[in-house]
Protein backbone atom coordinates (compact mmCIF):
# COMPACT_ATOMS: atom_id res chain seq x y z
CA UNK A 1 0.00 0.00 0.00
CA UNK A 2 3.23 2.42 1.20
CA UNK A 3 4.17 1.99 -2.61
CA UNK A 4 0.77 2.65 -4.34
CA UNK A 5 0.68 5.90 -2.53
CA UNK A 6 4.44 7.10 -3.24
CA UNK A 7 3.29 6.36 -7.27
CA UNK A 8 0.30 8.55 -6.52
CA UNK A 9 2.42 11.29 -4.85
CA UNK A 10 4.87 11.74 -7.58
CA UNK A 11 2.16 12.13 -10.43
CA UNK A 12 0.65 15.00 -8.91
CA UNK A 13 4.49 16.15 -8.31
CA UNK A 14 5.19 16.12 -11.97
CA UNK A 15 2.06 17.83 -13.26
CA UNK A 16 1.79 21.57 -13.60
CA UNK A 17 -0.71 23.29 -11.21
CA UNK A 18 -4.01 23.99 -12.48
CA UNK A 19 -7.02 25.25 -11.31
CA UNK A 20 -9.88 22.77 -11.79
CA UNK A 21 -11.84 25.17 -13.72
CA UNK A 22 -13.59 22.85 -16.19
CA UNK A 23 -11.54 23.86 -18.76
CA UNK A 24 -9.43 20.14 -18.58
CA UNK A 25 -6.67 21.48 -18.08
CA UNK A 26 -5.96 19.91 -15.39
CA UNK A 27 -5.78 16.94 -17.29
CA UNK A 28 -2.27 15.41 -19.11
CA UNK A 29 -4.63 15.27 -22.91
CA UNK A 30 -1.91 13.10 -24.68
CA UNK A 31 -1.75 10.43 -21.86
CA UNK A 32 1.79 10.42 -21.65
CA UNK A 33 4.19 11.88 -18.76
CA UNK A 34 6.37 15.39 -18.97
CA UNK A 35 9.27 13.81 -19.04
CA UNK A 36 8.65 11.27 -21.84
CA UNK A 37 6.78 13.80 -24.15
CA UNK A 38 9.76 16.16 -23.99
CA UNK A 39 12.45 13.25 -24.66
CA UNK A 40 9.99 12.63 -27.83
CA UNK A 41 10.34 15.92 -29.10
CA UNK A 42 14.10 16.37 -28.48
CA UNK A 43 14.31 13.06 -30.30
CA UNK A 44 12.18 14.53 -33.33
CA UNK A 45 14.48 17.36 -33.29
CA UNK A 46 17.26 15.49 -33.45
CA UNK A 47 15.72 13.64 -36.57
CA UNK A 48 16.12 16.84 -38.12
CA UNK A 49 19.65 17.16 -37.54
CA UNK A 50 20.50 14.24 -38.80
CA UNK A 51 17.75 14.43 -41.71
CA UNK A 52 19.98 17.65 -42.82
CA UNK A 53 23.30 15.83 -42.74
CA UNK A 54 21.55 13.13 -45.13
CA UNK A 55 19.56 15.54 -47.61
CA UNK A 56 23.59 17.04 -48.08
CA UNK A 57 24.63 13.59 -48.94
CA UNK A 58 22.11 12.57 -51.09
CA UNK A 59 22.08 15.99 -52.73
CA UNK A 60 25.86 15.91 -53.38
CA UNK A 61 26.33 12.13 -54.22
CA UNK A 62 23.60 12.86 -57.26
CA UNK A 63 25.31 15.86 -58.02
CA UNK A 64 28.30 13.84 -58.64
CA UNK A 65 29.28 12.72 -61.90
CA UNK A 66 30.83 9.28 -60.13
CA UNK A 67 30.86 8.00 -56.77
CA UNK A 68 32.49 5.59 -55.17
CA UNK A 69 31.02 2.49 -54.80
CA UNK A 70 30.37 1.28 -51.07
CA UNK A 71 30.73 -2.62 -51.70
CA UNK A 72 34.39 -2.00 -52.88
CA UNK A 73 34.92 0.67 -50.20
CA UNK A 74 34.07 -0.96 -46.97
CA UNK A 75 34.70 -4.80 -47.26
CA UNK A 76 37.57 -5.01 -44.70
CA UNK A 77 36.68 -7.37 -41.40
CA UNK A 78 39.18 -7.53 -38.93
CA UNK A 79 40.92 -10.67 -38.33
CA UNK A 80 40.50 -11.43 -42.10
CA UNK A 81 43.66 -10.23 -43.09
CA UNK A 82 43.04 -8.89 -47.28
CA UNK A 83 40.18 -11.02 -47.53
CA UNK A 84 37.61 -9.03 -49.35
CA UNK A 85 33.93 -9.33 -47.24
CA UNK A 86 31.87 -6.46 -49.23
CA UNK A 87 29.01 -5.67 -46.04
CA UNK A 88 30.51 -7.97 -43.88
CA UNK A 89 31.74 -6.30 -41.11
CA UNK A 90 28.97 -3.08 -41.30
CA UNK A 91 26.23 -5.83 -41.39
CA UNK A 92 27.62 -7.18 -37.93
CA UNK A 93 27.66 -4.12 -36.85
CA UNK A 94 24.07 -3.34 -37.47
CA UNK A 95 23.39 -6.36 -36.00
CA UNK A 96 25.01 -5.38 -32.36
CA UNK A 97 23.12 -2.68 -32.31
CA UNK A 98 19.89 -4.17 -33.22
CA UNK A 99 20.53 -6.57 -30.32
CA UNK A 100 21.63 -3.69 -27.74
CA UNK A 101 18.33 -2.09 -28.57
CA UNK A 102 16.46 -5.03 -27.75
CA UNK A 103 18.26 -5.43 -24.69
CA UNK A 104 17.14 -1.98 -23.18
CA UNK A 105 14.10 -2.96 -24.44
CA UNK A 106 13.67 -5.77 -22.23
CA UNK A 107 15.06 -4.03 -19.38
CA UNK A 108 12.42 -1.29 -19.29
CA UNK A 109 9.83 -4.48 -19.26
CA UNK A 110 11.21 -5.54 -16.70
CA UNK A 111 11.12 -1.48 -15.26
CA UNK A 112 7.24 -2.22 -15.54
CA UNK A 113 7.36 -5.28 -13.29
CA UNK A 114 9.58 -3.02 -10.62
CA UNK A 115 12.09 -5.81 -10.82
CA UNK A 116 15.17 -4.25 -10.01
CA UNK A 117 17.92 -7.27 -10.88
CA UNK A 118 16.14 -7.62 -14.33
CA UNK A 119 16.73 -3.80 -15.27
CA UNK A 120 20.51 -4.19 -14.36
CA UNK A 121 21.00 -7.41 -16.35
CA UNK A 122 19.73 -6.26 -19.48
CA UNK A 123 20.98 -2.65 -18.82
CA UNK A 124 24.03 -4.06 -18.67
CA UNK A 125 24.11 -6.14 -22.14
CA UNK A 126 22.48 -3.18 -23.86
CA UNK A 127 25.61 -1.40 -22.79
CA UNK A 128 27.94 -4.08 -23.56
CA UNK A 129 26.29 -4.03 -26.89
CA UNK A 130 26.80 0.02 -27.58
CA UNK A 131 30.47 -0.41 -26.49
CA UNK A 132 30.95 -3.59 -29.20
CA UNK A 133 29.40 -1.16 -31.63
CA UNK A 134 31.83 1.79 -30.67
CA UNK A 135 35.10 -0.76 -30.58
CA UNK A 136 33.81 -1.40 -34.39
CA UNK A 137 33.29 1.50 -35.55
CA UNK A 138 37.20 2.84 -34.23
CA UNK A 139 38.06 -0.11 -36.06
CA UNK A 140 36.90 0.72 -39.10
CA UNK A 141 37.88 4.13 -39.25
CA UNK A 142 41.14 3.42 -38.46
CA UNK A 143 41.36 0.97 -41.19
CA UNK A 144 39.95 3.84 -43.74
CA UNK A 145 42.83 5.99 -42.53
CA UNK A 146 45.22 3.70 -42.73
CA UNK A 147 44.55 3.38 -46.58
CA UNK A 148 44.94 7.08 -46.87
CA UNK A 149 41.25 8.18 -46.37
CA UNK A 150 41.01 11.52 -44.41
CA UNK A 151 37.95 14.27 -44.21
CA UNK A 152 38.85 16.18 -47.23
CA UNK A 153 40.95 13.58 -48.88
CA UNK A 154 39.66 11.02 -50.92
CA UNK A 155 41.44 7.61 -51.78
CA UNK A 156 38.92 5.75 -54.13
CA UNK A 157 38.91 7.27 -57.16
CA UNK A 158 37.03 6.08 -60.61
CA UNK A 159 39.29 3.45 -62.08
CA UNK A 160 38.95 1.81 -65.51
CA UNK A 161 35.44 1.18 -66.74
CA UNK A 162 34.26 3.42 -63.33
CA UNK A 163 35.56 0.73 -61.16
CA UNK A 164 36.35 1.90 -57.45
CA UNK A 165 39.98 2.11 -57.18
CA UNK A 166 41.88 2.86 -54.49
CA UNK A 167 45.45 4.81 -54.59
CA UNK A 168 47.36 3.43 -52.85
CA UNK A 169 48.95 6.72 -50.77
CA UNK A 170 52.14 4.59 -49.65
CA UNK A 171 53.69 3.54 -53.02
CA UNK A 172 52.17 5.96 -55.39
CA UNK A 173 52.65 9.35 -53.05
CA UNK A 174 50.10 11.55 -52.49
CA UNK A 175 48.75 14.08 -55.00
CA UNK A 176 47.76 17.29 -54.31
CA UNK A 177 43.96 17.14 -55.45
CA UNK A 178 42.06 14.01 -53.71
CA UNK A 179 42.26 11.30 -56.36
CA UNK A 180 37.90 10.70 -55.65
CA UNK A 181 35.43 13.08 -55.00
CA UNK A 182 36.19 15.20 -51.40
CA UNK A 183 32.60 15.30 -50.07
CA UNK A 184 32.54 10.98 -49.94
CA UNK A 185 34.88 11.71 -46.93
CA UNK A 186 33.63 14.46 -45.09
CA UNK A 187 30.34 13.18 -45.09
CA UNK A 188 31.72 9.62 -44.21
CA UNK A 189 33.52 10.86 -41.27
CA UNK A 190 30.80 13.72 -40.26
CA UNK A 191 28.40 11.44 -40.30
CA UNK A 192 29.16 8.59 -39.39
CA UNK A 193 31.17 10.60 -36.34
CA UNK A 194 27.88 12.24 -35.28
CA UNK A 195 25.89 8.87 -34.95
CA UNK A 196 28.96 7.50 -33.07
CA UNK A 197 29.13 10.45 -30.90
CA UNK A 198 25.13 9.74 -30.31
CA UNK A 199 25.90 5.90 -29.13
CA UNK A 200 28.99 7.22 -26.89
CA UNK A 201 26.36 9.62 -25.28
CA UNK A 202 23.78 7.07 -24.87
CA UNK A 203 26.45 4.35 -23.64
CA UNK A 204 27.12 7.13 -20.92
CA UNK A 205 23.54 7.69 -20.03
CA UNK A 206 22.67 4.02 -19.76
CA UNK A 207 26.08 3.66 -17.43
CA UNK A 208 24.49 5.87 -14.85
CA UNK A 209 21.29 4.49 -15.44
CA UNK A 210 22.58 1.25 -14.39
CA UNK A 211 24.29 2.20 -11.27
CA UNK A 212 21.16 4.33 -10.43
CA UNK A 213 19.40 1.28 -10.35
CA UNK A 214 21.76 -0.61 -8.50
CA UNK A 215 21.56 2.08 -6.13
CA UNK A 216 17.66 1.70 -5.69
CA UNK A 217 16.70 5.68 -6.80
CA UNK A 218 14.09 4.37 -9.29
CA UNK A 219 12.97 1.68 -6.74
CA UNK A 220 12.39 4.84 -4.28
CA UNK A 221 11.12 6.66 -6.61
CA UNK A 222 8.58 3.99 -7.15
CA UNK A 223 9.32 3.70 -10.62
CA UNK A 224 11.46 3.15 -13.62
CA UNK A 225 10.35 6.03 -15.63
CA UNK A 226 14.18 7.34 -16.33
CA UNK A 227 15.00 3.63 -17.70
CA UNK A 228 11.89 4.29 -20.30
CA UNK A 229 13.19 7.65 -21.34
CA UNK A 230 17.22 6.45 -21.71
CA UNK A 231 15.81 3.17 -23.40
CA UNK A 232 13.96 6.06 -25.92
CA UNK A 233 16.97 7.93 -26.90
CA UNK A 234 18.84 4.34 -27.39
CA UNK A 235 16.50 3.00 -29.90
CA UNK A 236 16.40 6.58 -31.50
CA UNK A 237 20.11 5.56 -31.86
CA UNK A 238 19.29 2.39 -33.25
CA UNK A 239 17.19 4.12 -35.84
CA UNK A 240 19.22 6.60 -37.39
CA UNK A 241 21.54 3.56 -38.07
CA UNK A 242 19.23 2.18 -39.71
CA UNK A 243 18.78 5.36 -42.26
CA UNK A 244 23.09 5.60 -42.10
CA UNK A 245 23.05 2.08 -43.08
CA UNK A 246 21.04 2.86 -46.17
CA UNK A 247 22.35 5.98 -47.16
CA UNK A 248 26.48 4.93 -46.88
CA UNK A 249 26.56 1.27 -47.39
CA UNK A 250 23.53 -0.12 -49.10
CA UNK A 251 22.56 2.29 -51.89
CA UNK B 1 2.25 3.67 -20.02
CA UNK B 2 -0.85 2.58 -17.74
CA UNK B 3 -0.70 2.74 -14.49
CA UNK B 4 -1.68 -0.38 -13.64
CA UNK B 5 0.12 -3.46 -12.46
CA UNK B 6 0.66 -5.89 -15.34
CA UNK B 7 -0.67 -9.61 -15.36
CA UNK B 8 1.80 -12.59 -15.78
CA UNK B 9 0.09 -13.01 -18.89
CA UNK B 10 0.00 -9.70 -20.31
CA UNK B 11 3.92 -9.58 -19.13
CA UNK B 12 4.61 -12.74 -21.22
CA UNK B 13 3.13 -11.30 -24.34
CA UNK B 14 4.95 -8.43 -24.58
CA UNK B 15 7.90 -10.35 -24.41
CA UNK B 16 7.46 -12.41 -26.67
CA UNK B 17 6.09 -9.38 -29.15
CA UNK B 18 9.89 -7.82 -28.53
CA UNK B 19 11.22 -11.17 -29.64
CA UNK B 20 8.86 -11.40 -32.43
CA UNK B 21 9.86 -7.84 -33.66
CA UNK B 22 13.83 -8.81 -33.29
CA UNK B 23 13.45 -11.90 -35.47
CA UNK B 24 11.44 -9.29 -38.35
CA UNK B 25 14.23 -6.75 -37.92
CA UNK B 26 17.31 -9.78 -38.55
CA UNK B 27 15.25 -11.10 -41.18
CA UNK B 28 15.00 -7.49 -43.33
CA UNK B 29 18.34 -6.90 -42.57
CA UNK B 30 19.83 -10.11 -43.82
CA UNK B 31 17.41 -9.55 -46.84
CA UNK B 32 18.51 -6.28 -47.41
CA UNK B 33 22.36 -7.47 -47.29
CA UNK B 34 21.82 -10.51 -49.00
CA UNK B 35 19.90 -8.37 -51.85
CA UNK B 36 22.46 -5.58 -51.81
CA UNK B 37 25.34 -8.66 -52.49
CA UNK B 38 23.39 -10.76 -54.96
CA UNK B 39 21.52 -8.64 -56.71
CA UNK B 40 23.35 -5.48 -56.92
CA UNK B 41 25.60 -5.94 -59.19
CA UNK B 42 23.03 -7.19 -61.85
CA UNK B 43 20.16 -4.79 -61.03
CA UNK B 44 19.95 -0.85 -62.05
CA UNK B 45 20.33 1.29 -58.69
CA UNK B 46 16.55 2.65 -59.89
CA UNK B 47 15.13 -0.50 -58.82
CA UNK B 48 17.52 -1.89 -55.88
CA UNK B 49 17.57 1.63 -54.31
CA UNK B 50 13.61 2.22 -53.81
CA UNK B 51 13.99 -1.39 -52.33
CA UNK B 52 16.29 -0.83 -49.73
CA UNK B 53 14.30 2.43 -48.72
CA UNK B 54 11.41 0.50 -48.43
CA UNK B 55 13.01 -2.13 -46.33
CA UNK B 56 14.89 0.03 -43.75
CA UNK B 57 11.61 2.09 -43.42
CA UNK B 58 9.70 -0.55 -42.48
CA UNK B 59 12.40 -1.28 -39.95
CA UNK B 60 11.99 2.30 -38.67
CA UNK B 61 8.39 1.19 -38.41
CA UNK B 62 8.71 -1.51 -36.29
CA UNK B 63 11.23 0.10 -34.09
CA UNK B 64 9.29 3.50 -33.56
CA UNK B 65 6.21 1.41 -32.72
CA UNK B 66 7.06 -1.67 -30.56
CA UNK B 67 10.72 -0.50 -29.59
CA UNK B 68 9.71 2.85 -28.83
CA UNK B 69 6.19 1.79 -27.83
CA UNK B 70 4.77 4.78 -30.13
CA UNK B 71 2.05 2.01 -31.23
CA UNK B 72 0.40 2.26 -27.81
CA UNK B 73 0.15 6.08 -27.30
CA UNK B 74 -2.79 8.49 -27.93
CA UNK B 75 -2.75 9.15 -31.57
CA UNK B 76 -2.98 12.81 -31.53
CA UNK B 77 0.86 12.62 -30.15
CA UNK B 78 1.77 10.27 -32.56
CA UNK B 79 0.31 12.91 -35.23
CA UNK B 80 2.44 15.51 -33.29
CA UNK B 81 5.54 13.54 -34.48
CA UNK B 82 4.31 11.93 -37.66
CA UNK B 83 3.76 15.19 -39.75
CA UNK B 84 6.71 16.71 -38.80
CA UNK B 85 8.28 13.88 -39.86
CA UNK B 86 6.02 13.60 -43.18
CA UNK B 87 7.19 16.96 -44.48
CA UNK B 88 10.91 16.35 -43.91
CA UNK B 89 10.57 13.21 -46.28
CA UNK B 90 9.39 15.68 -48.63
CA UNK B 91 12.18 17.83 -48.44
CA UNK B 92 14.59 14.81 -49.02
CA UNK B 93 12.68 13.68 -52.29
CA UNK B 94 12.75 17.83 -53.03
CA UNK B 95 16.37 17.75 -52.62
CA UNK B 96 17.47 14.68 -54.15
CA UNK B 97 15.11 15.54 -57.32
CA UNK B 98 17.43 18.78 -57.26
CA UNK B 99 20.48 16.84 -56.98
CA UNK B 100 19.95 14.83 -59.73
CA UNK B 101 18.95 18.13 -62.11
CA UNK B 102 22.79 19.38 -60.86
CA UNK B 103 24.36 16.03 -62.68
CA UNK B 104 22.13 16.59 -65.70
CA UNK B 105 23.55 20.03 -65.82
CA UNK B 106 26.93 19.20 -65.24
CA UNK B 107 27.63 16.52 -66.99
CA UNK B 108 25.03 15.18 -69.58
CA UNK B 109 23.88 18.67 -70.81
CA UNK B 110 26.93 18.92 -73.40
Amino acid sequence: MAEVLEIKEHHTVHQLPTADNGEGGEKSPMNISYGKTMMWYFLLSDAFTFSAFLIAYACLRLGHKWWPNPNDVFNAMPFMGHHKIPMGFVSIMTFILIMSSVFVVRAVQEGHRMNKKGVMYWMFWGILGGAAFLGCQAWEWQHLLAEGMRPFYNVFYEGKDGLTTLWNVHEQGKPLFSPGPVAFGALFFGITGFHGFHVFTGVCLNIWGFFATANGTFEKRGHYEMIEKLGLYWHFVDLVWVFVFLAFYLM
Amino acid sequence: MSDHQLTEEEYKAQVAGVWKVTVILSIVTVVEVAAALILGPHLPKWIMNPFYAIASIAKAFFIIGEFMHLKYEKRAFMLSLGLPLFFLLWAIIAFGVEGNYLHKLLYLIK
